[in-house]
Formats: structure tokens, C-alpha cells, sequence
């Protein structure tokens, strides 16, 4: 794939140059990247092990209340994510453990997107510490462990540079 | 002085200094431990500040193995990073920072806790809630901005 053309538009962007020019707006957007992760992954946390079983002490109607939240940290970290790459989109679209996350994360949203049509309604009847079926329970350990392979992925990608 | 420059020269700090793969590596599990503890925190704590309801508080004490397993796999990378350079470290204001915020923030997910069992007002509870999750907020923001003030 020919990424070049795109990655010189993006430094043309009005957000490449502000990251460029305020040198506080990257570590800030980093910070906020990590808080965002925090939330994201805590927020599934509760949804997946509840799922999978490992937490059938929580109402499982109840822990889909924190799907939204999941999505709200997804949604901090691709705004700052969009962020990072307008910076300087010549550094990560070549990077190996970018690719790799940026694939992994498509995978996982394929897989949550599957949870939220395929599973969540027929989960929510559950009763209180009532097994999901095993099918759901496959998603949610997926989820789990894409979502740690992306953190990894995320944090190699200063160490992954061509 | 004397025990972090034994430290930093030890073993430890050669590993985590000059093994190639070695930094990234206990740098990516002290991120996946991150998550893990902080994010079971984060969660407990929206549940207190009047988040799903209908999720009883004190089923989150099981909750808590998740993320003890989370605070022990970074408090061992974090000591395996710290050796890296432990006579800067130490004397960083914003690593100083960080734990501090860390042990605070941990102390008060306990006094959270109590105020559940012993049924303390709401008010209070959340009070603690917001204490607790401001701490591990402001010890995750110190810990990024490390690399930027070294």
C-alpha cells in the first residue's frame, strides 16, 4: 500500500502544524492516550470477565452499562491517536508495531461489533450468575487478550523504528 | 545513594540497560499492569460514584484479584525499569510524584471500601471515590510525563 501521498497530506493538516509548534500538546495527548487505555480496558474488564464467567458475582444486564464507557475511552484514545500520527505520519506508517497495532485494533473492533449484534441481547436475559454461552464467552477472552496485544503493540512502537 | 547506585550497577539495571529486547518488553507489561489495576480502580470507583447501580459494590471485592495481579506485575517491572537509572529516578520530582499518588490512591480504594461495608453516608463515599480516582489519574499523567522531564 502506498501510504505516502496520505502522509504528506497529513503533514499539511492544520493538527500536524499545532502539534509541531505547541510542545506540550504531544505529551499531553499522550497522557490523555493513557488515560483513555485505562478506561477502555478497565471498562472491559468488567464486561469480558463477567462474560466469560470469571466474575458471575456481576449482573450481567448491569456490566453492559459499561460498554459506553469502553467506547468513550476507545474514542479519547482515536482522537489523540489521530493526533500523534498527523504529527509525524512519515515516523508510524512504516513502523512494524504500528501496522501491527492498527491491524489488531480492526480485528478487536470486528470482534466487538460481533459481541454488540450476535451476543449482547441474548446476554442481557441472563440471571444473576447464570453461565453465558460458550460461544460469547470465545469473544470475550478474544477481546481480552487483542486488547492487551494492542497496548503492547502501542508501547513497542517507539523500539519498532525502520 | 549508597543503595541505589548498588542497585542501578547490579545485575538488574545491566539486564534492563543493555539487553535489546529487555526495556521494551518490561516497558509493554508495566502498560498491560497499568491498565489491568488502574482500569479494575477506575471501574470500582464509577460503580461507587452512582454508576450501574444495580451492580452490588462489594461483588467488586472479587474484582480486586484482577487487580492486585495488575499492581504486582508493575510492581515488579517497575522495579526491574527503576534499576535503569534508580540514583535519577529517585530524586525526580515528577517519579516522587507518581508513587506518592500511587500509595495514596491505593490507600484510599481501602478507605472507599469501609465506607461501603460500614454504610457511611453516600456523600462521603463518593468523596473517597473521587480522591482515589483523581490519585491513580495524577500517577498515571506523572508516570508518562517521566520520559518527557528526565
Amino acid at each position: 500500500m502506498n501510504w505516502e501521498p496520505l502522509a504528506t497530506w497529513l503533514e499539511s493538516t492544520w493538527l500536524h502544524n499545532k502539534m509541531v509548534e505547541i510542545y506540550w500538546l504531544f505529551p499531553m495527548s499522550e497522557t490523555l492516550h493513557f488515560i483513555g487505555l485505562t478506561v477502555m480496558f478497565g471498562a472491559l474488564i468488567v464486561v469480558d470477565f463477567r462474560v466469560m464467567g470469571l466474575a458471575k458475582f456481576i449482573n450481567m444486564k448491569e456490566s453492559m452499562k459499561f460498554i459506553p464507557i469502553a467506547i468513550a475511552g476507545f474514542a479519547v484514545n482515536l482522537l489523540t491517536g489521530i493526533a500523534f500520527l498527523c504529527a509525524d505520519p512519515f515516523r508510524y506508517f512504516p513502523n512494524f508495531a504500528f501496522q501491527w497495532k492498527m491491524a489488531l485494533i480492526v480485528i478487536a473492533g470486528i470482534n466487538a461489533l460481533w459481541f454488540w449484534f450476535g451476543e449482547h441481547k441474548e446476554l442481557s436475559q441472563l440471571a444473576d450468575g447464570q453461565d453465558a454461552p460458550l460461544r460469547a464467552k470465545v469473544i470475550a477472552l478474544v477481546s481480552i487478550v487483542l486488547w492487551v496485544l494492542v497496548i503492547i503493540a502501542g508501547r513497542m512502537l517507539p523500539y519498532a523504528e525502520v | 545513594m549508597g543503595f541505589l547506585l548498588w542497585y542501578e550497577n547490579g545485575p538488574v539495571g545491566v539486564f534492563i540497560r543493555e539487553s535489546l529486547w529487555g526495556y521494551p518488553i518490561v516497558l509493554s507489561s508495566h502498560a498491560v499492569g497499568m491498565a489491568t489495576v488502574m482500569g479494575v480502580a477506575v471501574a470500582l470507583n464509577l460503580r461507587v460514584l452512582g454508576y450501574a447501580k444495580n451492580i452490588s459494590i462489594l461483588s467488586f471485592d472479587k474484582l480486586f484479584i484482577v487487580g492486585w495481579v495488575g499492581f504486582l506485575i508493575n510492581l515488579i517491572s517497575g522495579l526491574i525499569l527503576f534499576a535503569g537509572s534508580a540514583s535519577m529516578y529517585f530524586f525526580q520530582g515528577v517519579f516522587q510524584i507518581k508513587i506518592l499518588a500511587i500509595v495514596i490512591g491505593g490507600v484510599f480504594m481501602k478507605f472507599v471500601m469501609n465506607s461501603v461495608r460500614e454504610n457511611k453516608p453516600l456523600i462521603t463515599q463518593k468523596l473517597l471515590a473521587g480522591i482515589s480516582i483523581a490519585c491513580w489519574t495524577i500517577g498515571v499523567v506523572a508516570g508518562r510525563l517521566m520520559a518527557y522531564l528526565a
